[in-house]
C-alpha cells in the first residue's frame, strides 16, 4: 500500500519521526484496536443486534396477534348479533303464525257456531211453521165443524152431506181470506 | 519560554515490555480497551428480552449508531460495515473522553524549575494524541474499503468503475476523453490510498493533540484557584470535540464506503 510504503520509507527528516510513528508502536495500537473491534463485534454487536431483531419480531408478532384477536372478537360479536336477530325473527315468525292459526281457528269456530245457530233458527222456524200450519188445519176443521154444528142448531135441520161440504168449503175460503 | 508548557508531538516511552518500548498513550489505549471489554462483557452477560441497566444503555448505543449508519449506507450493506464503523465511533469516543480525565498530562515524571514543578514526561497521554493510533485506524479503514469495494464490484468491475469512461459517450469524444478518465481514476487512487487516510489520521490527531495542549496552556495561565475559570470552558469544548471528532471519523468512513459501493446498485 502506497501509504504504508511512504510511512516506512520516508526519509525526509521527520514527518513521521516527528510524531513518533514507528512500526512497533503502530502495530501495538493497530492490534489493540483490532482486539477491541473483535470483542465488540462478538460480545456486543452480534448478540445485541440479534436481540433487537428478536424483540422487533416479537413485538410485530404480538401486534399481529392483537389485531387477529380484535378481528376474531369483532367477528364473534357480529355472529352473536346475527344469532340474536335470527332468534328474534324466528320468535316473531312463530308468534305471527300462532296468531294467524288462532285467528283462523277462531273464525272457523265462529262460522260453525253461526252456521249452527242459523241452522237452529231455521229448524225452529220450520217447526213453528209446521205447527202453525197444523194448528191452522185443525182450526179450520174445528171451525168448519162448529159452523156446521151451529148452522144445524140454528136452522134446526139436519144438513145434508152436500150442505156440510159446501159450508166447510165456504168457511175455509173465508178463513183463508 | 513558550515551548516550556507545551506537550510533545509524540507519545513518550515510559518503559520497555520485552523489545517493545511502551509509551504513555499505549498505556491509555490498553486501559480504554480493557474498560470497553469489561463494560461489554458485564452488560451482555445475561441478555434479557426486556432490558435494564447497562444492557439498556448498550442497546441504545448500538441501535442509535446502527440507525445512523443504515440511513447513510443503506439497509443492504450496513450489516457488513457496521461492526467496524461502530467500533471506530465507540473506541474513539471512549479514548477522547478518557483523555479528559484530570491527571492526563499533569501526572508524570518531571523536574522542579524556577516556576515550580513541571511535568516533562506525563504518565498518561490521550490515545488519539498519538499518530500511531489514528494512523492504525485510518489504514484499517483503507484495507477494509478495498475489500468492500472488491466485494461490491469484483476485480474487473472495480477497474471499470475507476477508469472506464462514464455517461455512455461514443466516437471521437470518447477517444479524447479516455485519457481524462484514466487520469481521474489515478487521482481517485491517490485520494483513496493517500489523501483520505492522511486526512483521517491527521484530523483526529490534530484535534485531540491541540485540545490537550489548550487544556495544558489554560491550566497555567492563572495561579491555582483561578485557573478553573480559564480551564472550564475549554474543558466543555473538549468534551464536545471528543464526540464530534468520533462522529466525523465514523461518518467520513461511512460516506467513503457508500460512494464506493453505491454504483453497484445504480448500475443494476
Amino acid at each position: 500500500m502506497i501509504f504504508i510504503a511512504l510511512a516506512a520509507e520516508t526519509h525526509a527528516p521527520g514527518f513521521f519521526e516527528q510524531f513518533g510513528v514507528d512500526w512497533p508502536h503502530f502495530l501495538a495500537q493497530l492490534i489493540t484496536f483490532l482486539i477491541v473491534l473483535w470483542v465488540l463485534k462478538k460480545f456486543a454487536y452480534r448478540p445485541l443486534l440479534d436481540l433487537l431483531k428478536e424483540r422487533e419480531d416479537r413485538i410485530a408478532e404480538a401486534l399481529q396477534k392483537a389485531e387477529q384477536i380484535e378481528k376474531d372478537r369483532a367477528k364473534a360479536e357480529e355472529t352473536r348479533k346475527k344469532i340474536l336477530a335470527d332468534a328474534q325473527a324466528e320468535a316473531q315468525r312463530i308468534i305471527d303464525e300462532a296468531r294467524q292459526v288462532a285467528q283462523r281457528e277462531g273464525d272457523k269456530q265462529l262460522q260453525e257456531a253461526v252456521a249452527q245457530a242459523e241452522q237452529l233458527v231455521a229448524k225452529a222456524r220450520e217447526a213453528t211453521e209446521l205447527d202453525r200450519e197444523r194448528m191452522m188445519t185443525e182450526l179450520k176443521r174445528e171451525i168448519g165443524r162448529l159452523v156446521v154444528e151451529t148452522t144445524a142448531k140454528v136452522t134446526g135441520k139436519i144438513l145434508t152431506p152436500q150442505d156440510q161440504q159446501r159450508l166447510a168449503e165456504e168457511t175455509a175460503r173465508e178463513l183463508a181470506a | 519560554m513558550a515551548t516550556e508548557h507545551s506537550i510533545p508531538t509524540f507519545a513518550e516511552p515510559l518503559f520497555n515490555l520485552g523489545p517493545l518500548p511502551v509509551t504513555n498513550s499505549m498505556v491509555v489505549t490498553w486501559a480504554v480497551a480493557l474498560g470497553l471489554v469489561a463494560v461489554v462483557r458485564i452488560g451482555t452477560r445475561r441478555l434479557q428480552l426486556v432490558p435494564s441497566g447497562l444492557q439498556n444503555f448498550l442497546e441504545f448505543v448500538v441501535e442509535s449508531v446502527y440507525g445512523m449508519l443504515e440511513s447513510i449506507i443503506g439497509p443492504q450493506f450496513v450489516r457488513r460495515t457496521f461492526p467496524f464503523l461502530a467500533t471506530l465511533f465507540i473506541f474513539i469516543l471512549a479514548c477522547n473522553w478518557t483523555g479528559l480525565i484530570p491527571g492526563f498530562g499533569t501526572i508524570g515524571w518531571g523536574e522542579t524549575g524556577e516556576h515550580g514543578f513541571r511535568v516533562l514526561k506525563p504518565l498518561l497521554r490521550p490515545t488519539n494524541a498519538d499518530l500511531n493510533m489514528t494512523l492504525a485506524m485510518a489504514l484499517t479503514f483503507t484495507v477494509l474499503w478495498v475489500f468492500w469495494y472488491y466485494q461490491a464490484h469484483g476485480a474487473a468491475g472495480a477497474l471499470k468503475h475507476l477508469f472506464a469512461p462514464k455517461g455512455g459517450m461514443r466516437g471521437f469524444i470518447l477517444v479524447v476523453l479516455v485519457p481524462v478518465f484514466i487520469f481521474v481514476g489515478l487521482l481517485e487512487l491517490i485520494s483513496v490510498f493517500f489523501v483520505r487516510p492522511l486526512g483521517l489520521t491527521v484530523r483526529l490527531y490534530g484535534n485531540i493533540f491541540a485540545g490537550d495542549n489548550i487544556l495544558e496552556a489554560m491550566n497555567h495561565i492563572l495561579p491555582f484557584p483561578l485557573d478553573v475559570l480559564t480551564l472550564l470552558p475549554f474543558y466543555f469544548l473538549e468534551l464536545l470535540v471528543g464526540v464530534v471528532q468520533a462522529l466525523v471519523f465514523m461518518l467520513l468512513c461511512a460516506s467513503f464506503t457508500t460512494a464506493a459501493i453505491m454504483h453497484e446498485e445504480e448500475g443494476h
